[in-house]
């Protein structure tokens, strides 16, 4: 139920942590999701794959990887060094 | 292609958590125990906090900030036991009630003119166990009409508790629950849970009740 608000801060972070990289370079986006998370995957996937579909995104993919414990992590962005800004 | 990998390793919640540090710093230093009461709808939050403002409302400076998706039902129903303001959040969708929306609510509120604050969650027993507010404890409320192994359901909610009220005590002779195998179920996810039984509408088990808030409220004014 609080999936979506947990993929928009996912988000935030994504967008401030690449820095002077245009978000249109994104391709991944690496998560660790604990298992005691409170989080339902398949739904946060959906979710992200919406958000990260849209501007100032354009199509990075969620890399979802399952983890002991209750937190919530953003691991990586890989970005395209050479790709199109948007 | 040239792919380039940024390590980011952040949490999610970090910035609720941030928040929430500073909401737990501006209640200490006002003094002021917060209390956020979570469980299931219908489990008799409203109810509970009802019967406290009316046996302790002249006694103790209490304030509420109430969540819910939609509607101020319960702001409304507290604001009539109380001539404080009751801080109604609406959350418009959301499950939870989070760390930045109380520390708004905390600017209509006056901390130096109270003595106890109550933060009434979003009913929900998943996601309101995820979201540091800022409080001093969890409390978890679930009825007797829940089934005695809510506590295993819902682990979190009642490991990240410090304390577990059982309400609607008055239906015991009518439903089929066992009180002692709930609380065994609680305090096998957590040893240290301390419990009350109440009944916010024929009076059993609130004086214990009282006798805690009390001493919360006035163990947390003394310098």
């Amino acid at each position: 139920m609080h999936e979506l608000s947990l993929a928009l801060e996912v988000c935030r972070i994504a967008e401030s942590r690449l820095g002077g990289t245009s978000p249109g370079r994104l391709r991944r986006v690496g998560i660790e999701v604990g298992s005691e998370a409170n989080i339902e995957v398949a739904n946060f996937e959906f979710c992200l794959e919406a958000l990260l579909g849209a501007p100032p995104f354009a199509g990075a993919s969620p890399s979802i990887s399952r983890c002991p414990g209750a937190d919530l992590r953003l691991a990586f962005l890989e970005v395209d060094d050479d790709g199109p800004d948007d | 292609m040239t792919v380039r990998t940024i390590d980011v390793r952040e949490r999610v919640m970090a910035k609720n958590d941030e928040i929430a540090a500073v909401v737990r710093q501006r209640l200490g230093t006002a003094g002021v125990p917060a209390l956020n009461l979570v469980s299931s709808p219908g489990s008799g939050k409203t109810t509970l906090l009802e019967r406290t403002l009316d046996a302790l409302g002249d006694e103790l400076r209490i304030s509420v900030v109430t969540g819910d998706v939609q509607t101020q039902n319960d702001a409304d129903r507290l604001a009539a036991r109380t001539p404080r303001l009751v801080q109604a959040v609406i959350t418009g969708g959301a499950c939870h009630l989070d760390a930045r929306q109380v520390q708004q609510a905390l600017d209509a509120l006056d901390l130096d003119d109270t003595d106890l604050l109550f933060i009434e969650n979003v009913g929900n027993l998943v996601c309101p166990a995820g979201w540091d507010l800022g409080e001093s404890s969890k409390i978890v409320l679930f009825s007797v009409t829940e089934g005695e192994d809510k506590p295993l359901k819902y682990p979190a909610m009642f490991r990240n508790a410090a304390t577990a009220v059982l309400t609607k005590t008055d239906l015991l002779p009518y439903v089929p629950f066992d009180v002692d195998r709930a609380i065994a179920a609680a305090h096998s996810v957590n040893p240290r849970l301390e419990f009350f039984r109440v009944s916010a509408l024929d009076g059993s088990g609130m004086d214990a009740w009282f006798d805690f808030l009390r001493a919360r409220a006035r163990v947390a004014a003394t310098p």
